[in-house]
């Protein structure tokens, strides 16, 4: 097996496009292929999965291009160019569409953002140990909680005849407010409900990082009288950054997607002039509508962008010597 | 040390904070349960906020006795054990290779199985391949396409990498094959990042919903997320259930309230326990990164 380890890693066409080669390279590579091969067996379900479910709709991306329609299959349906594409940006309807895909998920990512930070430093300075583990206890729980089940405590509580939320707001101002059906509202809603099932537990990547502060740095602060708003800022912060520009990069990746069950536990016809978004548009045109060219073109624009954005916001982390590849 | 009273002001509203945000992820459930077990009256008029007012199980016996919830908690089930026996049996064996510094394109593959964490087919090209390889209607609909999380295979393979050579090369001596390795040696040593996979791909099937509702056309194979929708969503279907009640009287807030319990339930019962686990997966993660 040493032999075998000291070979340089190359892909399987190799070892026969080289013509002069050692009969010592030669014994070397056949037990080398002989050990791979209980590995390739063992591969093969995962590269199945990969084929068939990942890089088939793909190649199935193509109805992007095309008329699709069932009686003549992927292949059969006509080609129509960029047809499809040029209907997405001409209708007003689907170009609101991806108009709220950007906006909301915009919120998304750079309102959350600062949250989970807040959160980790605000933790971080609690100095009974169980307390802390307590309150960690309980601001991770909303992550594991199914969208379906956000979606039912947020129709609770902000249902106009009965919410306990609207209780409130018409004992305060004698009328209840119509929260979900409201676009502002919606917005706000669709935008809380997401911090408030993420903060805790994208708050754990900092609290980790925040281990790793000198404790002894608080305390030369301390004895030297900065307040303790001064030590947050000269020393909890920076002693985080490189983690916190990680992590803003790596939110860039997600810029353009919106995740289906949060949008669709949350909407109603109402306010669909906001919260119609690409994936729920799929959805609802696309496999309900058999509109299927059209809703895989907009998926298509989707994954292009957000291709494009991680890549971009990959570049920009190399500069900080922090690419993720 | 000493604090400061400037300190002590700042420990204690900082706590504070902290106390409100936790009854912040807390009231929602709090509230829920409360409106499972009320009366209807206290319901009706909105008195009902943090405690039961009155006290009535009717919710949940018109819920387990009218509704399908007790067949869908079982798909639940189903489609969780079998999809994380599936999902992690293809995650360990295609991780494996991954980390054998003797496994021809393994760069390669690497790489094209990061590829489609960036850049995927999506819904409509997905729903063709599942279509039309007869799976509609079917679990396999749900275990088949969401089989290996890309991400969930980096850990498992920085994971596997990270076991010294040392016990490679003495396992090797002694005769080992790959096979036998990978079940004796590897499998016992990789147990905490094992078991935090199978708790992320446990979450995932348990609250599969996309997916069930996309490729699952019969009720009565509907798990828990798209039933309990179902009965949030709809207010006929709700109007249905609660009429078709005789003697007892249910209002739909209490009905809606008792399935997300059902829902959340089980994952309270869990929680505490996994809650290390969960934690230890997020650093395992951001080894790599």
């Amino acid at each position: 097996m040493a032999t075998g380890r000291t070979v340089p890693a190359m892909d399987p066409g190799g070892p026969n496009s080289e013509t002069k080669r050692s009969s010592s390279d030669v014994s070397a590579n056949r037990r080398r292929w002989k050990a791979n091969i209980p590995l390739l067996l063992m591969f093969i379900p995962g590269v199945l999965f990969y084929i068939i479910f990942k890089y088939l709709p793909i190649g199935g991306l193509m109805i992007a291009f095309k008329d699709y329609n069932f009686a003549d299959g992927v292949f059969g349906s006509p080609w129509v160019g960029l047809d499809n594409f040029e209907t997405i940006f001409r209708q007003p309807q689907t170009f609101n569409v991806i108009r709220n895909t950007v906006v909301l998920s915009f919120l998304n990512v750079f309102v959350g953002f600062p949250f989970p930070i807040l959160l980790a430093v605000m933790l971080n300075e609690v100095r009974r140990s169980w307390y802390k583990r307590f309150i960690q206890t309980v601001v991770y729980l909303p992550h594991f909680f199914s969208w379906v089940i956000i979606g039912g405590f947020v129709v609770t509580l902000f249902s106009v005849e009965s919410g306990t939320i609207n209780n409130w707001v018409e004992a305060i101002t004698g009328q209840p407010y119509p929260f979900l059906f409201e676009e502002g509202s919606w917005i706000s809603i669709y935008v809380g409900s997401g911090i408030w099932k993420e903060m805790g537990f994208s708050a754990i990547i900092y609290l980790a990082a925040l281990t790793a502060i000198d404790p002894s740095l608080y305390e030369s602060a301390s004895l030297d009288g900065a307040s303790k708003f001064r030590q947050i800022w000269h020393i909890t912060i920076p002693g985080i950054s490189s983690t916190i520009i990680i992590m803003f990069i790596l939110s860039m990746g997600r810029l353009m997607e919106v995740g289906f069950d949060h949008v669709y536990v949350l909407q109603n016809s109402i306010v669909s002039g906001v919260a119609e978004v690409i994936s729920t548009f799929m959805y609802r045109v696309g496999l309900q509508g058999g509109q299927f060219s059209l809703s895989a073109a907009m998926g298509m624009f989707e994954s292009l962008i957000g291709f494009i954005l991680v890549l971009a916001a990959n570049a920009v982390a190399r500069r900080f010597g922090k690419g993720l590849w | 040390m000493k604090s400061t009273r400037g300190e002590k002001i700042f420990y204690f509203v900082n706590s504070f904070i902290l106390l409100l945000l936790g009854i912040t992820c807390l009231f929602p459930l709090i509230n829920t349960i409360a409106l499972s077990l009320s009366d209807l009256q206290p319901i009706a008029s909105g008195r009902v906020t943090f405690y039961p007012i009155g006290w009535n199980t009717d919710a949940f016996s018109m819920l387990f006795g009218g509704t399908r919830i007790i067949p869908a908690f079982w798909n639940s089930v189903v489609i969780t054990v079998v999809g994380v026996i599936f999902s992690m049996s293809v995650t360990i064996m295609t991780a494996y290779p991954l980390s054998r510094r003797i496994f021809f394109g393994r760069r390669f593959f690497t790489l094209a199985m990061v590829f489609t964490m960036l850049f995927s087919g999506g819904l409509i090209p997905t729903y063709l391949v599942v279509k039309s390889l007869g799976l509609v209607n079917s679990y396999f609909a749900i275990w088949l396409p969401a089989l290996v999380s890309t991400y969930n295979l980096l850990v498992m393979r920085t994971f596997f990498e990270n076991i010294p050579d040392e016990i490679d090369d003495a396992a090797r001596i002694d005769g080992c094959t790959e096979w036998t390795y990978l079940q004796k040696v590897v499998i016992p040593l990789s147990m905490p990042a094992i078991a935090t996979l199978t708790l992320f791909y446990a979450v995932g099937f348990w609250n599969a919903f996309m997916n069930v509702l996309i490729y699952i056309n019969e009720t009565s194979k509907y798990n828990l997320t798209v039933l309990v929708q179902n009965m949030i969503q709809s207010q006929s279907l709700l109007q249905e259930i609660v009429s078709t009640g005789e003697q007892v009287q249910v209002v739909p807030e209490s009905l809606k309230a008792a399935g997300v319990l059902v829902m959340v339930i089980p994952m309270l019962v869990v929680y505490p326990f996994l809650q290390k686990y969960f934690v230890k997966g997020v650093m395992l993660g951001s080894i790599k990164g």
